[in-house]
């Protein structure tokens, strides 16, 4: 493997001196395929002293519920790395999902309480 | 223990007013978030101008609202090239329905949106910001020129005000539970 093709431009400029795809092993897609750009994720309370410091920085902010999109925006991630780090701390337990928007579209309830609270705005 | 995020799309070509409109109902300044487009994604006309570079990216802003404590609404503006349709697929997936910002000086740029949601089958609500002054078309006018079906919602808005996108918002939200109703 030969690493002079790595230009290195967009890490650089970031500050990062870890290549993003090393932080996720190669891997492009999360395994759960629900998980969205707004879904909600929140940190369980579990021993993080084994986490890498990208993913411990992730863990810090879902100290209340946060969007993936949010993390991404806050930690200046690219979203669908985001979401293999966001996918791979739920997988290890260190994070717990909401539910996503798809399954309760069709929930009026839900559509009601929404109604609701844009009048409320 | 329990979360549920609801999504709304704020749609519309270039210009439209899309992040103002997210601003002015956001309870947080509009966020911004990346995502890196490989030439996979991109047409093969499109990377005019790019060449030589493996990578480009792709911003969306977005707002939050929340409704209740366990209930947040998420305002995503598309991109706003037209040309990153990969990214309308990711937000529009599970979405109430969205938003289409039309500026009436130019009409044709929302074509696009308006032909993706109707395509699709997505609920959408057409709203025409005046914010760019007196608008010279009349309702029919634009339904016209946008060969909107006479079920579509159009009003009339000002991007830049809270309750006039409140409204345009609101009226999406009945617009979409309606048509699940008819549905069911």
């Amino acid at each position: 493997m030969s690493f002079e093709t790595w230009d290195g431009d967009d890490e650089s400029a970031a500050g990062r001196f870890v290549p993003l795809y090393v932080l996720v092993n190669g891997r492009t897609s999360p395994r759960d395929s629900t998980l969205d750009l707004a879904t909600q994720v929140v940190a369980l309370p579990v021993d993080t002293r084994r986490l890498e410091p990208e993913y411990l920085e992730i863990v810090r902010r879902c100290a209340g519920w946060i969007s993936v999109a949010e993390i991404g925006a806050y930690l200046r991630l690219p979203l669908a790395i985001t979401k293999v780090m966001v996918d791979v701390l739920v997988e290890q337990g260190y994070l717990a999902v909401g539910t996503p928007a798809q399954q309760k579209i069709i929930d009026t309830h839900v559509l009601d309480q929404v109604i609701a609270g844009l009048e409320r705005l | 223990m329990d979360r549920t995020s609801v999504k709304i799309v704020v749609a519309g070509g270039f210009g439209t007013g899309k992040t103002t409109l997210v601003a002015s109902v956001s309870e947080i300044p509009p966020l911004t978030t990346e995502e890196i487009l490989t030439e996979a994604s991109l047409g093969v006309d499109d990377t005019t101008g790019v060449e030589g570079k493996s990578t480009t990216t792709v911003a969306l802003d977005f707002g939050r609202i929340t409704i209740s404590p366990d209930v947040v609404l998420y305002l995503f503006g598309t991109p706003g090239q037209d040309r990153f349709w990969f990214m309308w697929d990711e937000l529009a997936q599970g979405a109430v329905g969205a938003i289409v910002l039309v500026d009436t000086r130019r009409l044709d740029t929302s074509f696009p949106a308006v032909d993706y949601f109707e395509r699709r089958g997505i609920p959408f609500v057409t709203a025409v910001n005046r914010f760019f002054g007196e608008c010279d078309y009349t309702e029919d006018e634009i339904r016209g020129a946008l060969e909107l079906d006479s079920r579509v919602p159009l009003v009339w808005c000002d991007a830049r005000d809270k309750e006039s996108s409140k409204l345009a918002l609101i009226t999406l939200v009945r617009h979409a539970m309606a048509r699940l109703k008819v549905k069911a």
